[in-house]
């Protein structure tokens, strides 16, 4: 049903992206309470949107009155709507946890920082939203530029990796803009609904194909699926602490969101297993990432660099549940890609907690944790365990759901994948756990800072909502189940 | 084989153009250099989706009198034109992002020279 | 501090020519609708406008408070096109639909055209503001340019 609360999602992150600009240039204090304000109003909107869809089925909203497919649709069904709730709660909590941390890093450019940041939720929420090719790309580059700036914003070491960054992502792009093009000389439409009408008839002609290819190509680059994460470690290491929560937690997911919905609301379940198989290439491509990037983060000394690895990891195992082509495996793979947002943003911000009060940034630094800082440590350790896969937090479930559907599929290689690059995890985790609790303590530093409390506050929201998560899991299942699934299983 | 040159040689020119664009990236190492191969590749896209459009004996997609009628074959097809314009500003941007962060790597290393910044950075 | 060109053709011609490419800057801004043109092209012509005499006459000193605030009009340029999108939003009917704009007396397609009109005006302003910012910015030296 037609609404313009999909209006809205767009609206209040985008002008508060265009005003702080304008008002900070007056008084820099203006930007983070008209900030964390409309991150605050876009959450409401969003747990608002998702009630509706589950209560009375998808919205959509058609800009400029023009009724598809002329005009572009917004739509909020569950998928989407599901992910709104995630990006939007998520950016609210990392930009509370990124205030210390401005001041810190980035002394004369918090005006930037924020509007970015807004700047970049709102093309994130685009790509999640709309129902149109083209307009995901224009979303897909407008939050690319945006996180380029992020991640090259404090200067030094990070530029480099941000120009390799803006490289490879715009290789990317130009990769899906490639292959929406082929899609369009085939069949005449971008709008999604209409173009999965339209394909059975040339689903056979050798320009779908390449469309296709070229797009998953393209959106394999942008989300850092192995082999085409080159740019990943770089950027996440090097950019600056009050960034990364937000760049690490939400910005890949929603290329793979985008993969998700071409690959089974466009094309649908049963011609890209069987027509067009790239969903078996696709889980030997995931099973291969998780096994490679949780090797490759055992051998790393810096954490974030250790932490960026096990992203590659993680999103391996995204790519592998979804593409085990079962409605249990589905389900547990977008189960397990919200619980990484929250693992990935409290993995971050400890991180970034760290380095704040006393400068550590290697895994044996982080020995320091155990003196004055309980919520930051225990951040550490319910996310640790969770990313390990411990009950009863968030990916224990998540992962436990994806051994489930791959055993109901009968694909013991993607059992196999889940179970050796979780040992592995352990592995790394449990030795930044012996770094940090069992070895001996060195002299205590005076120069040590406190705990400010809009971090406190973030990583105490993340590690119960990591919790809560995996509590109530079964909710979470049941409304994935019900308004997620998409059709064909 | 031939008659791909003959009839569609805007498709030649395309992945000409692309590959060109895509090998000078990955050869040069000078920064602006590659910035140049990403711009020349962007820019082969826009002309792919640019000659979907054409359609034959077609004029400019302006409509000028209300009163005759309108028959679609006798207008250039409009959408590819109106979505490349978004693909070149898009383009714009992302070069005026990117020569921004050369600026700024030239002011801390003091060289464009992708070899040279790598070696000063160890 | 840029100094100016040597060659006094140079100087003339700019001399000439500056006000020129603003006339036709406007003119592809309004004509945007009938002919090729439109905002973002209208926007660059205005900045090569205001680009071309500090290439021609050269500059001295640093940057006036007001280029330094210039990135405020680009801002503020973005403001008005997406204000009038968020009119008929917040009226109950799709953003930028501007077939439902609150003005009296005029029917849907003249809204439409009046509705285009405003925002290709705001994407001027706001590509010419910034276009030049970019520019002053490059002329401050010691500040880093990260972003």
């Amino acid at each position: 049903m037609t609404s313009s609360l999909p209006g809205f999602l767009f609206a209040i992150p985008f002008f508060a992206a265009v005003v702080i600009p304008v008002v900070g240039f007056t008084n820099q204090k203006f930007c983070r309470p008209i900030a964390l304000g409309a991150l605050v109003s876009l959450s409401i909107v969003s747990v608002i949107g998702l009630s509706e869809v589950v209560s009375h089925g998808p919205l959509s909203h058609e800009f400029g009155g023009w009724a598809p497919p002329i005009g572009i649709e917004w739509v909020v069904d569950g998928l989407s709507g599901l992910l709104m709730v995630a990006i939007s709660i998520v950016s609210l909590i990392t930009l509370v946890h990124a205030g210390p941390l401005v001041e810190k890093e980035l002394p004369g450019r918090v005006i930037p920082f924020y509007s970015l940041s807004l700047l970049l939720v709102a093309a994130l929420g685009g790509m999640v939203l709309t129902g149109d090719l083209f307009n995901l790309f224009v979303f897909l580059e407008i939050g690319s530029l945006a996180s380029y700036v992020l991640v090259g914003v404090a200067g030094g070491r990070s530029l480099h990796s941000a120009f390799r960054y803006l490289i490879l992502g715009t290789i990317g792009a130009s990769l899906y803009l490639l292959g929406v093009g082929y899609f369009y000389a085939e069949t005449g439409t971008l709008n999604m609904a209409d173009l999965a009408q339209r394909l059975p008839e040339v689903i056979d002609s050798r320009a779908v194909l390449t469309g296709l290819l070229f797009i998953v190509l393209g959106l394999a680059i942008k989300m850092g699926l192995f082999p085409l994460h080159g740019w990943l470690p770089d950027a996440y290491t090097y950019a600056p602490n009050s960034c990364t929560p937000l760049l690490t937690s939400v910005v890949t997911k929603v290329p793979l969101y985008a993969f998700v919905r071409i690959a089974f609301w466009v094309f649908g379940m049963t011609t890209v297993s069987t027509q067009i198989p790239i969903l078996v290439v696709l889980g030997w491509v995931g099973a291969v990432a998780a096994i490679v990037g949780a090797y490759l983060a055992i051998w790393q000394e810096s954490f974030k660099r250790m932490l960026a690895y096990s992203s590659v990891s993680s999103m391996g195992l995204f790519m592998l549940g979804f593409s085990l082509g079962t409605e249990t495996g589905f389900a547990g793979g977008l189960f397990y890609v919200l619980a990484d947002t929250l693992m990935k943003a409290t993995l971050f911000g400890v991180a970034g907690a760290a380095f704040y009060q006393c400068g550590a940034s290697t895994v044996t630094d982080l020995v320091r944790l155990r003196e004055n800082m309980p919520w930051v440590s225990s951040a550490l350790l319910i996310s640790a365990l969770s990313m390990v896969g411990i009950p009863p937090t968030a990916g224990f479930f998540g992962k436990w759901h994806l051994v489930v559907g791959a055993l109901e599929a009968e694909k013991y290689f993607a059992v196999a994948a889940i179970l050796v690059s979780s040992m592995l995890t352990a592995l790394y985790f449990f030795r930044m756990f012996q770094r940090v609790w069992a070895e001996t303590l060195p002299l205590v530093d005076p120069h040590v800072l406190e705990t400010p409390f809009p971090i406190k506050m973030s990583l105490g929201v993340l590690t119960f909502g990591l919790i809560a998560l995996g509590l109530g899991s079964d909710l979470v299942m049941g409304l994935i189940f019900e308004s997620a699934i998409p059709k064909g299983f | 084989m031939a008659d791909i040159v003959l009839y569609r040689p805007h498709f030649v020119a395309f992945i000409i153009l692309f590959l060109l664009g895509i090998y000078i990236m990955v050869v040069s190492l000078n920064l602006i250099k590659k910035l140049i191969g990403m711009y020349l590749m962007q820019t082969s896209i826009i002309l792919f989706f640019i000659t979907l459009a054409v359609k034959k004996d077609s004029t400019i997609p302006i409509i000028l009198s209300s009163t005759t009628a309108v028959t679609p074959e006798a207008y250039a097809n409009p959408l590819p034109h109106v979505l490349m314009l978004t693909a070149i500003v898009v383009g714009v941007s992302t070069l005026g992002v990117s020569l921004a962060m050369v600026i700024a790597l030239y002011r801390q290393y003091n060289t464009l020279e992708e070899d040279q910044i790598l070696g000063k950075m160890q | 501090m840029i100094r100016p060109h040597d060659s006094v053709i140079v100087h003339t011609l700019a001399r000439v020519f500056i006000p020129i490419i603003q006339l036709f800057a406007l003119y592809v801004l309004i004509h945007g609708h009938d002919s090729p043109g439109g905002g973002f092209q209208a926007g660059t012509l205005f900045a090569a406008s205001f680009i071309l005499p500090v290439i021609a006459f050269g500059i001295q000193g640093s940057l006036t408070v007001l280029e330094r605030r210039a990135v405020i009009l680009g801002g503020i340029g973005i403001l008005l096109f997406a204000g009038i999108g968020l009119v008929p939003l917040l009226l109950g009917e799709e953003f930028l639909n501007y077939g439902e704009l609150p003005i009296p007396g005029m029917e849907a397609s003249a809204k439409r055209h009046l509705g285009i009109l405003g925002i290709e005006i705001g994407v001027t302003i706001a590509v010419a503001a910034t276009a030049v910012s970019i520019y002053y910015s490059l002329r401050e030296r010691g500040e880093g340019e990260g972003n």
